[in-house]
Parts: structure tokens; C-alpha cells; sequence
């Protein structure tokens, strides 16, 4: 009669535990491991306005950003006036984004400087539609870092029309439209 | 010991719901759940979260003077340039490719090109001039690549060029001005450029669209496009005419950056196209408004703006042949489309 004892239910649990255990702790110590997040390219996006309605953070992760080095500084600005804007000037008749996130500031005639208060945009990208439809598409849509709650599958991702959040390496964070260091496009 | 030995009237409540109840409870209860888990949609965007011009699209059937005619399909990625010479043949650029075609369409000659230049003019001696960005390349009659001219810097996006008898005019978005060169490649001066002495604030150029034509009396217009219109300069850079237009009426000019091209007919009536809203207007020669070439439903049909989002405008450039037809070289579509006179004689021209 043999004396050998077969493995048990209870140590095989234990092993592969201990197996997967190890193996999480090695992947997350590893300097090659890298932690996916998702993002917006914003050379696919079409600004359908779901960035606003579809994140499960209210208000969305999604805010506008600004890339000044190619912004127009214009008067006539598509992505902070209402079409047919009644007057030129920051009445909130006049102004397109619901929110009154953008704020601009007179340089010299004809040009104004914008900025966007990120605590009001709710990244429903009508602002980013007027400036690509008319001018020359300075404004444009991020996932704020530090905003998005990482979920596994992006509530946005899912009903993008245009396909245009993918996951991209957290050591990249952001696609922007214009990078100091690798010119516009990067 | 069973229960119902004890108390025969629990059984019974027990059996008051029959298992196949409880199965169907069960399975309600999951599809439900299922139900609710797959029609769990957040609601749509609504009109004010949506950017939309389409009501300022529509234009009165009144005001529409032209129609296609033809439409001239092109060998050719990704158009850019398009230019009439003074026989009447076409000059249509792209990536890698110049072509040449005569009235009707049909292809003449193909020279290949290194990259993409963003326009094209050839000279009554047949001297082609290729904007490439930040310079000039001059080809000969026969292709041959002849020189480059200098670079105009790391700004510079040439966007247009029109040659006559002593000079040739080049438009740079990138920079917001006009050079005038001699045709060997020597910059005279410049026109549009800030000027405080002037008082002049130069060309607002907030995208990369700015454009140069002659009229019929050979004088030079420059599309001043930040302040939505058009101007007349002399030779040396002086203003002559100003004429903006700022609006989202038919017959004026919408959001930061229009007329994107400009050309004239041979009675001194001015073309324009626009981006934002896409279409082609025509002005007569004292500038009312004589009407619509081609309207934004007519650009947008048969292309998919979502496949183009780096560059949504279609019009790639605009030209008048010959025989006065207005040509208008559409990107996505590939193709230079050819506007006539619906009711030749009754223009408002």
C-alpha cells in the first residue's frame, strides 16, 4: 500500500493563489510594465457631443483643451461665438459653449487670447466643432488624467460614433495637436 | 421526522406557489435585468450640447444661378492646387502628380512630383510654378524640374500663386502676407504685412487659407480672410478696396475665416468659396450679391466629412476657365467640378 498522499482540493487553491499572487506583484514591480489608460484622438473625432452625456462622471472627464501655438487669435471666433452671434462681445447671448467655460482677452486689434476654465467645460465639444468647422481647429478634446475614473471599459469608447478613444500608454497621457517638441500633428 | 407529520397545514402553504411559478419568477427576474442592462443608454446629446449651422446652409431655390455641368474625375491623391492657363487647358495638382488637361477633361500630361505641393500657376511661356510649402519649385514647359527658389521660412505656407507678364504673386497663409516676385526668383516686396505707420493691421490669416487673383483688368485681389472679405492692392502694396463682408447670410461670409478662394469671371465678376459652410457665391462687379454656384447640399453629397477630420473643407481651390465656367476642385471627391449658368443671359451678373 503506498504511503504517498494526493494534493489536495485546499492546496492547489493555495498554490495557484500564492502563483497568481507572485505574478501580480512581479508585473507591477517590472519596469516594462505599463499601465493603459484611454484617451481621445482628436484627428478622429467628429464632436458628436456624447463626451458630455455618456461618461459616468457628471461632469465628464472630458474637458476641452487649448493649443495656442496654432490658435487664429481671431475676433470672429467660430469656437467662442454663437453662429450669428447678435453682437461681438461676451454676452452670454452671444457665446456658443452652454457653460461659459471660455474666456478670452483682448491682445491687440484684431486678436484675443482664449483659455478654458476647466472646472465649467463639460467637454460636449461644440466649442471644438465651430473652431475645426471654420477656423483652423486649435480647440479639441482630452480625457483629463486626473479626472477619469480609469473604468475598465470607457462608457464613452463604447457609443463613440467615430471610434476615436483608444488606450494609450499612461507615459503618453495625452494625443496632442501640437507638441513643442515634435510640431503640430504630434 | 417530516414537517407535515407535525403540521399537515405547512406543507400546504408551501405548495400555495408551484415550482414552475417560482422557475418563471426566476427567469422574469432575469430578463429583466438582461432588459434593463441592454437599453441602459444615456441619453443623446441634446441641440445644446450640439454644434449645428445647417439652418444657415439653406439657401432660396431664387438664389441659385448655376448648375454642374460636368464633373472631371482625377488621377490624383489627395488634390490640392488647380490652375487655368492662358490656352485654356487645366492644371490640376496633388500628391506626387501634376496634371494637364484640356477644356473637356481629358489628361495630357502627367508629370510626377516629389510631395504634395499646395498650389500651382502656370505662365503664358509655360513656366509652372508648384508651391511647396516653403518655397517655390519652377518647372519648365516640359517638366523639367528648372530650380527651387529660396525658402521663405519655417512659417511659410504658400497657398496660392498668379503669374503675369512681369511678375509672379505668391500668397503665404503661414506668414500672412503677399510676395511679389520677379519671375527669376527676386523678391520685390511684400504686400499685407502689419504696418503702423499705415495704420494697417495686415491680413488676418487665423487658418491656412489665404489667396491671390486678378480680375479681368489684370488688378491684384487678395482674400483678406480673418476680416471676411476681399482686397485690392496695387503692384507695391498699397490698398486700393476694401470689401468684408462678416455674417452668416447667404450673401455674406460666415465664422472666422472666409472666402477660402477667390477668382474672377471675365465681366468683373468675383467667385468665392467658403468652408464651414461649403459653397460657391458669386458677386457682381460692383459686389451685390448675384447669386449661388453651388450650394452646401451639392458639395457635401456622395463624401463622408468624418473621413476627412484633419481636413474637413472640401473645396481645395477654386478657378474660372476660359470660357468663363466656374471650376471648382473638390478634395474628397477627387474631381474638378464644373458650374455653368442655369439661364445664360439672366445672371444678376
Amino acid at each position: 500500500m503506498s504511503t504517498e498522499t494526493k494534493p489536495g482540493r485546499r492546496e492547489f487553491i493555495r498554490a495557484a493563489a500564492v502563483a497568481a499572487l507572485g505574478g501580480g506583484v512581479w508585473m507591477a514591480a517590472s519596469p516594462s510594465a505599463e499601465k493603459w489608460v484611454w484617451q481621445i484622438d482628436p484627428h478622429k473625432c467628429t464632436q458628436c457631443g456624447r463626451c458630455a452625456t455618456h461618461c459616468v462622471l457628471n461632469p465628464s472627464a472630458v474637458k476641452c483643451v487649448h493649443a495656442t501655438k496654432i490658435c487664429g487669435y481671431c475676433d470672429l471666433c467660430s469656437g467662442y461665438l454663437q453662429p450669428a452671434a447678435p453682437a461681438l462681445d461676451t454676452g452670454a447671448e452671444n457665446e456658443l459653449c452652454p457653460t461659459a467655460a471660455i474666456t478670452r482677452r483682448f491682445v491687440e486689434e484684431p486678436y484675443f487670447a482664449y483659455s478654458i476654465d476647466e472646472d465649467l467645460c463639460i467637454g460636449c465639444g461644440k466649442c471644438v466643432k465651430g473652431c475645426g468647422q471654420f477656423g483652423n481647429g486649435s480647440l479639441y478634446l482630452q480625457i483629463k488624467r486626473d479626472l477619469c475614473a480609469h473604468c475598465n471599459e470607457c462608457a464613452i469608447a463604447r457609443d463613440c460614433p467615430s471610434n476615436a478613444i483608444e488606450r494609450i500608454p499612461l507615459s503618453r497621457a495625452y494625443v496632442l495637436k501640437y507638441d513643442e517638441n515634435a510640431g503640430e500633428g504630434a | 421526522m417530516f414537517p407535515y407529520k407535525e403540521n399537515p397545514m405547512q406543507h400546504k402553504q408551501q405548495r400555495m406557489i408551484p415550482d414552475w411559478a417560482w422557475a418563471v419568477l426566476a427567469i422574469a427576474v432575469v430578463a429583466l435585468t438582461l432588459a434593463l442592462f441592454m437599453t441602459d443608454r444615456p441619453d443623446e446629446p441634446g441641440e445644446a450640447l450640439v454644434y449645428d449651422v445647417s439652418r444657415y446652409e439653406a439657401v432660396a431655390d431664387d438664389d441659385v444661378r448655376y448648375h454642374e455641368t460636368a464633373r472631371i474625375a482625377l488621377e490624383l491623391d489627395n488634390p490640392s492646387g488647380l490652375a487655368v492657363d492662358s490656352e485654356g487647358r487645366l492644371w490640376a495638382t496633388g500628391e506626387g502628380a501634376l496634371l494637364m488637361l484640356d477644356e473637356t477633361g481629358r489628361e495630357q500630361a502627367r508629370h510626377e512630383i516629389d510631395g504634395r505641393p499646395d498650389c500651382v500657376a502656370v505662365a503664358p511661356d509655360g513656366t509652372m510654378y508648384l508651391g511647396m510649402r516653403d518655397h517655390l519649385a519652377v518647372f519648365s514647359d516640359t517638366g523639367e524640374h528648372h530650380t527651387n527658389w529660396e525658402t521663405l521660412g519655417e512659417r511659410a505656407w504658400t497657398t496660392e500663386i498668379v503669374v503675369d507678364e512681369n511678375h509672379v504673386f505668391v500668397a503665404d497663409a503661414g506668414n500672412a502676407r503677399v510676395y511679389r516676385y520677379t519671375h527669376d526668383g527676386q523678391i520685390l516686396n511684400t504686400i499685407g504685412e502689419r504696418d503702423p505707420e499705415r495704420d494697417s493691421i495686415g491680413f488676418v490669416v487665423p487658418s491656412h487659407y489665404l489667396d491671390v487673383a486678378f480680375d479681368a483688368m489684370g488688378a491684384l485681389w487678395v482674400s483678406n480672410p480673418g476680416k471676411l472679405g476681399v482686397e485690392k492692392y496695387r503692384a507695391d502694396g498699397a490698398l486700393l478696396t476694401a470689401w468684408h463682408q462678416p455674417g452668416f447670410a447667404t450673401h455674406q461670409f460666415p465664422g472666422c475665416c472666409n472666402p477660402i478662394h477667390i477668382a474672377f469671371k471675365s465681366n468683373g465678376t468675383l467667385v468665392t468659396a467658403e468652408k464651414g459652410i461649403n459653397r460657391v457665391k458669386t458677386f457682381a462687379a460692383d459686389r451685390s450679391f448675384a447669386g449661388v454656384a453651388a450650394t452646401s447640399e451639392h458639395l457635401n453629397a456622395g463624401w463622408n466629412a468624418a473621413e476627412f477630420p484633419a481636413d474637413p473643407a472640401p473645396i481645395r481651390d477654386l478657378a474660372v476657365d476660359t470660357n468663363d465656367r466656374i471650376l471648382v476642385l473638390h478634395g474628397p471627391l477627387r474631381a474638378i467640378l464644373v458650374f455653368e449658368p442655369i439661364d445664360a443671359g439672366k445672371e444678376k451678373e
